[in-house]
């Protein structure tokens, strides 16, 4: 199995992350998407669900208009045992990002969630180690495309149109982007 | 692997929420984009246009400062009327002054054609 994008945060709509399946034979803990393996990922979406633990975790919910991703922020560094061997500062500073994030995932606000792919219940879902806030609206069309083209470039086959559309698209971008420096100017 | 529990809001244009619409279900959920057309503070529903069409937005579980003349994105689900009116009942939403209409119109269009051709390539 191709492991090229493994330990990669790799752009995916929820749909796509949804179909994930757990690959034990290849690597420990990594799940397959048509032949390769992948570990890391990351959404962009509207947080619709936010239930909060203190001191233990905040489980939340993307949205990104094609699937709803399960993600889980782990706030126990202080208390687990999986951080004792390390130094009490270095520790005290993840927890302390982790508690920033955890403020910042609130209802209703977008954000680009990075984390690790894993299994709970039996559902894929995604171990957060970092958060951005997008306050530019543009962002989640932005990443609906990157993830779009990515996955031609990941060499899955499209139609003539379907290509064609997607450089029109990129034209319609540019002249975006051309429009803003224009105005900015 | 199982899917998650809560309904991901399908992403529509309000054109596609009319009576005739496949969409037009009690209970499914949407997410819709729109300019703020008016927004009556005692009952807080809001009604959003774009393109001729429009939409009433119930926003009593939100706390969001509703401007008239600005864009925003709700997601919720439909509560069809006795009366055969649409009213979206909105769990999250946001103000998207600055979204480039044209550039979000064309990516929908895509994204359904890229999500319609990886389903059948499953399913194949």
């Amino acid at each position: 199995m191709n492991n090229a994008l493994y330990n990669t945060h790799v752009k995916l709509l929820a749909f796509d992350f949804l179909s994930l399946s757990p690959n034990a034979t290849d690597h420990p803990s990594s799940f397959s998407r048509k032949g390769r393996l992948l570990s890391r990922a990351e959404t962009l979406g509207f947080v619709v669900t936010r239930e909060l633990k203190p001191g233990k975790f905040l489980r939340f919910t993307i949205d990104d208009g094609t699937g709803c991703i399960p993600c889980v922020l782990w706030l126990n560094h202080l208390s687990s045992s999986y951080f004792s061997k390390r130094s009490p500062s270095g520790v005290r500073s993840i927890a302390q990002v982790a508690m920033k994030f955890a403020s910042e995932i609130q209802l209703g606000v977008v954000a680009r969630v990075r984390g690790r792919i894993t299994g709970y219940r039996g559902m894929v879902q995604m171990t957060v180690s970092d958060v951005v806030l997008e306050s530019d609206p543009n962002s989640q069309v932005l990443h609906w495309l990157d993830c779009v083209s990515l996955r031609f470039c990941g060499c899955i086959v499209g139609t003539c149109s379907f290509l064609l559309n997607l450089a029109q698209l990129f034209y319609l971008m540019s002249s975006c982007a051309m429009h803003v420096i224009v105005n900015v100017d | 692997m199982a899917t998650s529990a809560i309904s991901a809001g399908a992403l529509v244009n309000l054109q596609e929420l009319t009576p005739s619409s496949p969409n037009f279900k009690q209970g499914a959920s949407f997410r819709v984009t729109g300019k703020l057309q008016e927004y009556n503070l005692e009952t807080a529903i809001a009604v959003i246009v774009d393109e001729g069409a429009s939409l009433k937005i119930d926003t009593q579980h939100m706390k969001l400062n509703l401007r008239p003349g600005s864009i925003y994105q709700f997601i919720g689900e439909l509560h069809i009327e006795p009366n055969n009116e649409a009213i979206l009942k909105a769990r999250v939403g946001r103000n998207v002054d600055g979204l480039d209409i044209n550039l979000y119109r064309h990516s929908l269009q895509l994204l359904r054609e890229f999500q319609t051709e990886q389903i059948n390539t499953r399913t194949s």
